[in-house]
């Protein structure tokens, strides 16, 4: 997902989603910030923006699959989040995979042995 | 006189899009916003060539003859230089007088024909507010496609669906189809493009 955001969005959208991008002052117009526009949009709004475009924003619905965008979505919701910003997902993105390869009583560090295992 | 093969006009035409070529290594479209546009005066020949447009027509070159015409390399999914060239191309379409409209023909040629089919081309036109009577959108099939980006010296590599690197080139070509002015970089001066294009207008 953090591929797809650096690839799609993160030259106007920038690594906070803050609408500083490399070329966001090049833009005609200042892209949003997260914090603010997506807070207060429904996820069917801001797949709209995403599949539709709006302004010079491109409509990605052409080259995008569904999984994609919404994917895309999710990266968005996440970082509209105060304190977030790409770096924090490459983290979090590598422990939820630890978690979905790693049973959870070693990630978590159960002393007592899981609820099957027991008499 | 006779050169590699080649006769004086044949050996023009391969220095100047090999030129043109260089700039692609020069200034490709990802990264392109940390250097400035980069103008350029030349006389490059433009062969004829049939596209489709936004409405999906067949659109000849070759009936612009006698036009100046801005064309400029781009695709709808871009998520770097494409806005910004389509924007500057608006802008210089805003501020041609009427009189200037009818002499003046506006192209975005796709570098992606995978992505960019007549509707999704009409679509993106009209979120720019593009005037189509005077600016239209191309697409078509790749070899000929191919052949017309080589031509104009564009180079374009697809990276991903709906994601290719690309020229981002702006050109100017005069009533006899000679392109002759190439801009270079992510957001082309409007003026500079007014000037230019006047200046083609006034020698006619």
């Amino acid at each position: 997902m953090d591929a797809l955001y650096a690839q799609r969005c993160y030259n106007c959208h920038g690594p906070s989603g803050r609408g500083d991008g490399p070329i966001a002052a090049s833009l005609p117009v200042a892209p949003p910030d997260f914090r603010v526009t997506v807070q207060r949009k429904s996820n069917p709004q801001i797949k709209r923006l995403i599949t539709a475009g709006k302004g010079i924003m491109p409509a990605f619905e052409p080259a995008l699959s569904q999984s994609q965008i919404n994917d895309m979505l999710q990266m968005v919701r996440f970082l509209s989040r105060e304190g977030r910003d790409i770096s924090w997902w490459e983290n979090f993105d590598a422990l939820v995979a630890a978690h979905c390869s790693i049973p959870w009583e070693v990630v978590l560090g159960y002393d007592e042995p899981a609820e099957e295992k027991r008499p | 006189m006779r050169l590699f093969g080649c006769n004086r006009v044949q050996c023009l035409s391969v220095v100047l899009t090999l030129y043109v070529a260089s700039l692609v290594i020069a200034a490709p479209a990802r990264g392109a916003q940390q250097r400035p546009v980069q103008r350029r005066e030349l006389k490059l020949q433009i062969d004829d060539f049939v596209l489709t447009d936004q409405s999906g027509k067949d659109f000849e070159f070759k009936n612009l003859n006698g036009k100046v015409v801005i064309v400029a390399f781009a695709y709808t999914t871009c998520p770097d230089v494409c806005p910004l060239i389509t924007a500057a191309m608006r802008e210089v379409q805003s501020n041609l007088s009427a009189a200037e409209k009818k002499s003046v023909k506006l192209l975005t040629v796709t570098t992606d024909p995978e992505i960019d089919v007549p509707k999704v081309l009409a679509n993106y036109a009209q979120r720019y507010g593009a005037e189509l009577d005077s600016w239209s959108f191309l697409t078509g099939d790749e070899m000929v496609l191919k052949k017309v980006w080589k031509n104009f010296g564009v180079g374009v590599k697809r990276k991903a669906r709906g994601l290719v690197d690309h020229t981002p080139l702006t050109g100017i070509v005069d009533p006899h189809g000679v392109l002759r002015f190439a801009y270079v970089g992510p957001s082309p001066d409007k003026n500079l493009v007014l000037k230019d294009v006047r200046s083609l207008l006034a020698s006619r």
